[in-house]
């Protein structure tokens, strides 16, 4: 693992960077955006997130296995969450039953003991 | 055999202090991708619901304490920089100094849990209670039935789940401290505080998402 040339300014200057963001993102929440509220603020906190990432845990100079493992965290996470959301907001209302044909019970289902 | 001689050595399955180091940033890395899945859960959840319920959420945003939160973001902000100064300390030979920059981080991360908590006896003094329990609840008609339960019930979940980590985080922090004083951390063995430093940063990176959704993300 490589250290940078000045220690100092490198941790000043990303802290600075990180409170500038975090700065944008607490302004930016008393403009109303509409429905883009969420979407600016998570990406400005992913922002953060990969300075921390890239520069506080050095993972830009980490070997292949290290950035792996974060990869793969990352890629499941989002399949997992990916998934989830698209299943809730696109699930939809149940399907509405017209009048006179109810819903089959447990009584009608045929068993095969009959 | 001499105690600076004694940190330089490798553990014995180990070839030498490289591959040792290596070995203990891989093992920090798998387990906070472990930690990832952990919140991610937590994070899904939040989506679930925001998606059921987006007024209830709104509102529970809007009513949350953001001056707060946010003073809190620049607290662990400032506590990351400072562990990563520590961490650049020690590596090179700094070793009173680095342990200085801990102890500012862990005074930084005992200020965060006082704030925290600051912000819970607020919520408690309104009536907001997890599950949906207290007055606060009644004030909103249907949002206080269906929404605004499940807003603060992950509200405290989710930031409570975070400020135990942050509590083994100073838990650790200090361990460190105290091992500087105590002689056995040095930049020999400096890859013993740079595991517990990628932990530090994990909590502030969890926190990085969670005030923007608890705080920010609220109406206009």
């Amino acid at each position: 693992m490589s250290s940078p040339a000045s220690p100092a300014r490198l941790v000043f200057q990303t802290w600075v960077a990180l409170v500038a963001i975090a700065g944008l993102n607490f302004g930016l929440s008393y403009v109303d955006v509409g429905d883009a509220r969420i979407p600016i603020a998570l990406v400005l906190a992913g922002a953060n997130a990969s300075i921390l990432l890239l520069v506080f845990m050095e993972v830009r100079h980490g070997s292949l296995s290290t950035k792996l493992a974060f990869a793969a965290a990352a890629a499941l996470l989002s399949i997992l969450i990916g998934l989830m959301i698209g299943d809730v907001a696109l699930r939809g209302a149940p399907p509405i039953v017209p009048p006179g044909f109810p819903a089959p019970g447990v009584a009608d289902i045929p068993s095969h003991s009959e | 055999m001499s105690d600076q001689e004694r940190m330089e050595l490798p553990a014995e399955q180990f070839e030498d202090a490289a591959q040792q180091a290596h070995a203990s940033r891989f093992g920090m890395f798998v387990f906070l991708a472990s930690e990832v899945l952990f919140f991610g859960a937590l994070f899904a959840l939040y989506a679930t619901y925001r998606i059921h319920y987006p007024e209830a959420f709104r509102i529970g945003v809007d009513h949350n304490t953001k001056l707060l939160g946010s003073l809190n973001t620049l607290v662990l902000l400032t506590s990351s920089a400072i562990v990563t100064g520590s961490v650049y300390a020690l590596r090179c030979g700094r070793t009173k100094a680095s342990g200085w920059l801990l102890a500012l981080a862990i005074f930084l991360g005992l200020v965060f849990l006082a704030i925290k908590f600051t912000e819970y006896g607020i919520h408690f003094e309104e009536g907001v209670y997890p599950g949906g329990i207290g007055h606060f609840f009644e004030e909103y008609g249907i949002h206080g039935t269906f929404g605004l339960p499940e807003f603060w019930t992950l509200y405290y979940a989710m930031t409570g789940l975070h400020a135990i980590h942050m509590i083994i985080g100073i838990v650790l922090l200090g361990v460190m401290v105290f091992e500087v004083v105590k002689g056995t951390l040095a930049a020999a063995n400096a890859h013993r505080l740079d595991v517990v430093a990628l932990y530090w940063h994990f909590v502030d990176i969890v926190w990085t998402f969670l005030w923007p959704l608890f705080y920010l993300a609220g109406g206009s």
